[in-house]
C-alpha cells in the first residue's frame, strides 16, 4: 500500500494521477468529500485510491475512542489483505492537518489527534509513503 | 531565472531572499524590491517604514505594487534583480479587490505576469508563506484564498529554477541548486 500526504491544496491528487499514469491504467477512485468509504469485497480495478481519509475519520469514526481505533485498524487491514490477494495497489491520500495552532475546541483537537494516530498506523503498514509540497513529492518511506 | 522561497512565519525567508538577491546582483546589477502591502493602518505604516529603513543601506529601489504587476514590468531590464515579498499579500489584494473571487481567472493572470516579469529581468525571487497545514477551511473566503494560493505555489514552482522551503532559518532545497556564495 502507498500513503500520500501533504498540506491542503498542494497537488496530492494531481501527483497520484501522474505517478500511476491513470490515463493508461484501470483504477477506482473514492473521494471522501463525495462518498462513504468503500469496502474491498466489491472491487474490480487493480489500483484503488482512497482520497481524503481525514474526512472519513471526521464523519464516521467519532467519538474517536479505542473502539473506533480498532474499527479503523481493521478497515485498513481489510484493504491490505485485498491488495495481497493479487497484482493490486491501494493508495491512501490524507491531508496533513497536524501543523496548525492547537484548536480551543475539544472536538477539533480530538479529530487532529485521531487523524495523526491513523496516519502513523498507515505509514507503518504501507510499503511506500510520499509527502507532497507544491506538486513535488518527497519519498519518506 | 525564478527562485521561489516559501516558509512559515518567522522562518527567515525574507532575509534569506534578500541575501540571495544581493549575491545574484553582485556589483554589476541593480536591486529592486516589490513591496505588496497596502498602507491600511498605522501598524502597517510602521512595518513598512521599518522594512524600508533596513533596506536603505543596500542600494535597493522599492516599488509599491499591491496588485497589477503588469503595470511595472516595462520598467525593468536584464540588468535587474527583482525581489517580490510577498506573494500572500499580492494574492489577497488581487482576490479580494472585487466581490467575484474568481480564482480560476485570477491565478493564471498572475502566473502570466510573473512569467513576463521573469523573462524581462536577470532574476526574480518570489517569497511566499506556508499556510496549508491546518486542514481544509470551511469558510468560503478562506477556502478560495487557500485554493488559489496553493495553485499559485504549484504553478510558480513548476516555472522556477530553484524552489526552497525555509525551516527555522535553514533552507531546504526542493528543486534545483542554489548558487555559491549564498549563506
Amino acid at each position: 500500500m502507498h500513503f500520500v500526504s501533504g498540506g491542503a491544496f498542494q497537488g496530492k491528487r494531481k501527483w497520484v494521477n501522474a505517478h500511476y499514469s491513470f490515463a493508461h491504467t484501470p483504477y477506482s477512485w473514492y473521494c471522501a468529500y463525495e462518498n462513504m468509504f468503500p469496502f474491498p469485497h466489491d472491487e474490480t480495478a487493480s489500483v484503488v485510491v482512497l482520497e481524503g481519509i481525514e474526512h472519513w475519520i471526521r464523519e464516521y469514526f467519532f467519538p474517536y475512542t479505542d473502539d473506533e481505533k480498532e474499527a479503523i485498524r481493521s478497515y485498513m487491514c481489510a484493504w491490505k489483505r485485498w491488495e495481497q490477494a493479487g497484482e493490486r495497489t491501494v493508495v491512501w491520500i490524507g491531508c496533513d492537518i497536524g501543523q496548525g495552532i492547537v484548536p480551543i475546541d475539544a472536538h477539533e483537537r480530538a479529530w487532529r489527534d485521531m487523524v495523526g494516530w491513523t496516519y502513523q498506523q498507515l505509514a507503518s503498514i504501507c510499503n511506500r509513503v510520499d509527502y507532497v509540497w507544491c506538486g513535488i513529492n518527497e519519498r519518506i518511506k | 531565472m525564478i527562485v521561489f522561497i516559501s516558509g512559515g512565519v518567522r522562518s527567515g525567508k525574507s532575509s534569506f531572499a534578500e541575501q540571495w538577491a544581493k549575491t545574484m546582483a553582485g556589483a554589476t546589477h541593480s536591486l529592486h524590491y516589490i513591496a505588496t502591502a497596502i498602507r491600511a493602518d498605522e501598524e502597517m505604516e510602521k512595518r513598512i517604514a521599518h522594512h524600508q529603513q533596513q533596506r536603505k543601506h543596500d542600494r535597493w529601489q522599492t516599488w509599491e505594487q499591491p496588485y497589477d504587476l503588469d503595470h511595472i514590468i516595462s520598467m525593468f531590464s536584464k540588468r535587474d534583480i527583482v525581489l517580490l515579498d510577498c506573494l500572500t499579500n499580492l494574492w489577497a489584494n488581487e482576490l479580494f479587490r472585487d466581490h467575484i473571487w474568481d480564482v480560476h481567472g485570477k491565478v493564471p493572470r498572475i502566473v502570466q505576469q510573473m512569467k513576463q516579469l521573469a523573462d524581462k529581468v536577470k532574476g526574480l525571487i518570489i517569497v511566499s508563506n506556508e499556510v496549508f497545514y491546518d486542514g481544509i477551511p470551511n469558510e468560503r473566503g478562506t477556502y478560495m484564498y487557500m485554493h488559489g494560493l496553493g495553485l499559485l505555489h504549484q504553478h510558480l514552482v513548476t516555472l522556477s529554477d530553484v524552489a526552497i522551503l525555509m525551516r527555522y532559518g535553514l533552507p531546504i532545497v526542493k528543486k534545483g541548486r542554489w548558487p555559491c556564495g549564498v549563506v
